[in-house]
């Protein structure tokens, strides 16, 4: 028997060792952690936008923005011109004027700038078909006009002032008198349109001008619509001698603006990839929202609350409630000094919720439990409370009120 | 009552600290069970080699037995040593015949009741020593468990008036307190369930020894009542 106990008593010990080193310590469950988080639901009325880091204050704000533009409806916070949802973006400001808007008026300045090219175009247009029958008919004036004509304009200022000049005028505004009278018989052109036979005749009449070369069986025409505009602008500039000379070059130039307006008006059918480029807006939009504060930067109050309190006379209104319930207790002693402080908890039909907790400084000891006591019992008398906003139950959902007891007639 | 260290408790949950955090009370209740448990295997270890050595004995003297050798050379032998099982038996018998021979015996029926007395006598008492013990085997068994239950009550108790006195209800508070008691119960069984099969097979195997002392009795009575008739009747016939 005892040699049986021994090995009983050694396997036990075996057993148990093996035990205690393999079981000791099960594995713990794999568990995620999923403590138990309190969640309230916020209904949009009681959202508001405040700034995290700012001090708090009673209502939330957020940073004030500068800019002036007022946008309607606008959500979201922000500097933007357009309400975003996206945050700013720190590294671009927004942007004040488009690229695209900026880049047209570059284009246009050719034709636009002087009325005189306006009409140019015109002309231009309507006879891009009749071109030769003018060219026939201009050829014809020149020799027969132009020399009567500003001969005796450009020869007074000629003795007067410089030599060489006259002669550059004298070839040049030949030309000019004969548009001159051109224009005057601008609205005579479409019967010369009628003759388009005189084709061949143009060209060579016009070698003489200095224009001519730079400028094709168009340019012609153009260049004397303009002139009948410049020139009483020459014949005023050439009684000055500086201004003779700027004269041809203000008819050069004409021309060749002449010749870009209409290159543009030729291309602008086309497909210009510049053009589109150009238009494009290369610059990233700013994130950011419209909506637009005034108010200092402010984290709000920890405490939700609609920002408003109960007004002086709803204050009264309460207490005046609390009052009316009050059975006044005659013949007390030591009620001098004496506060009395109720603070209750209200649901959002103005019943108490819980035990109201009077308390009460000044006065005499028994004065004050006494006070205390009847305080309590008028307060759970009044309940429910009648008259509070319900829009501002923030406000009220926990009141103190403050009692003088010299107040309720005591 | 010891308080349980349910703080503590959280971080560790191995075996050892499991009893080491137990009550007094639990801690009784489990070392007095790893106790029984230590009993309960001695006690089959001993047994299990005793009833396989009881049966090789009996099937070895069984064999001398009928093998035609003189019973009085078999006695002669066996009586020079202690015997236990049949050859106990058979050395009883021999003893208290020779006895009655040596003497002169007058009565053939008083002889063969003695004989069986001095049989009887020896089998129970061989028996008993087959039985020893297998009453405690018994006894674990059926009284392991509830004594295991008593210890896993006291420690519930002991952790829940733990835990009201903690104020949480966290599982991690509530849990150590009662696997630890549970480690009662635990033990509890682990001695009561071995302790209940071995005393079935035990008590089983006794049974069959028994019966196998009884029968070999019986057969050696009847084969003395012959002898005895034989050595008498010569005898009788000669007066």
């Amino acid at each position: 028997m005892k040699v049986s106990l021994g090995t009983s008593l050694v396997l036990h010990s075996l057993v148990l060792g093996l035990a205690l080193v393999s079981l000791s310590a099960p594995a713990s469950f794999e568990v995620a952690d999923v403590e138990a988080v309190p969640v309230e639901i916020i209904s949009d009325t009681q959202m508001m936008q405040g700034d995290k880091k700012a001090p708090p204050a009673e209502k939330p704000s957020v940073k004030p923005t500068t800019n002036k533009k007022v946008v309607d409806n606008a959500q979201n916070s922000g500097e933007n011109d357009v309400d975003l949802k996206s945050p700013p973006t720190p590294t671009r400001k927004p942007v004040q004027n488009e690229t695209a808007a900026a880049q047209k008026p570059v284009e246009r300045p050719v034709p636009t700038p002087t009325e005189e090219q306006n009409q140019v175009k015109d002309v231009v247009k309507e006879e891009t078909a009749p071109k030769p029958a003018e060219v026939a008919a201009l050829p014809q004036p020149k020799p027969e006009i132009t020399p009567p004509i500003p001969k005796p304009e450009p020869t007074p200022p000629v003795p007067t002032p410089a030599k060489p000049e006259p002669k550059p005028e004298a070839a040049k505004p030949t030309p000019a008198p004969v548009q001159a009278e051109n224009t005057s018989d601008t609205g005579e052109l479409p019967p010369q349109v009628a003759t388009p036979v005189s084709k061949p005749t143009p060209p060579k009449p016009e070698p003489p001008k200095p224009e001519p070369p730079k400028e094709q069986a168009k340019p012609v025409e153009k260049p004397q619509p303009p002139k009948p505009d410049t020139k009483p602008a020459e014949t005023a500039t050439a009684m000055d001698s500086k201004a003779t000379q700027s004269a041809p070059q203000t008819d050069k130039k004409d021309g060749k603006k002449q010749e870009t307006a209409k290159a543009s008006s030729s291309k602008s059918s086309d497909f210009n990839a510049d053009q589109i480029a150009s238009l494009l807006n290369k610059q990233d939009a700013s994130g950011g929202g419209a909506k637009r504060s005034s108010t200092p930067v402010s984290t709000g109050s920890t405490k939700p609350s609609s920002g408003a309190k109960l007004s002086l006379s709803e204050m009264d209104a309460l207490r005046g409630q609390i009052a009316n319930n009050w059975n006044t207790i005659a013949g007390l002693d030591g009620l001098k000094g004496m506060v009395i402080r109720v603070r209750m908890k209200l649901d959002q039909s103005g019943a108490i919720v819980g035990d109201p907790e009077v308390s009460s400084s000044g006065g005499s000891d028994n004065v004050r439990s006494t006070m205390e006591a009847s305080a309590r019992r008028a307060v759970l008398r009044s309940s429910p409370f009648k008259n509070l906003p319900s829009e501002k139950y923030d406000s009220w959902s926990e009141v103190v009120v403050n009692f003088d007891p010299s107040d309720l007639g005591l | 009552m010891e308080q349980v260290g349910l703080a503590a408790a959280a971080s560790e949950v191995s075996l050892w600290s499991l009893f080491m955090q137990a009550g007094l009370v639990v801690k009784l209740v489990m070392i007095g069970l790893i106790g029984a448990s230590v009993w309960t295997w001695a006690i089959v270890i001993d047994k299990y080699i005793s009833f396989g050595k009881a049966k090789r004995q009996f099937d070895q003297f069984e064999q001398v037995f009928w093998s035609g050798q003189s019973l009085e050379e078999l006695y002669r032998t066996l009586s020079e040593r202690t015997n236990t099982g049949l050859a106990a038996i058979f050395v009883a018998a021999m003893r208290e015949w020779k006895k009655s021979f040596e003497r002169g015996a007058r009565s053939p029926i008083g002889l063969q009741m003695r004989i069986d007395r001095a049989m009887d006598v020896t089998m129970s008492r061989e028996a008993e020593t087959y039985e020893a013990r297998l009453g405690s085997l018994a006894t674990i068994g059926s009284a392991g468990p509830f004594i295991g239950l008593f210890g896993t009550v006291v420690g519930i108790m002991t952790s829940f008036q733990a835990i009201a006195g903690s104020k949480s209800t966290n599982l991690a508070v509530v849990a150590p307190g009662i696997a630890e008691a549970l480690l009662a119960t635990a033990i509890g069984l682990v001695a009561a369930i071995p302790a209940v099969i071995a005393y079935n097979k035990f008590t089983a195997d006794a049974g069959k020894l028994s019966g196998r002392m009884e029968g070999f009795a019986d057969e050696f009575s009847a084969i003395l009542s012959r002898q005895i008739d034989e050595k008498l009747q010569p005898r009788q016939a000669a007066q």
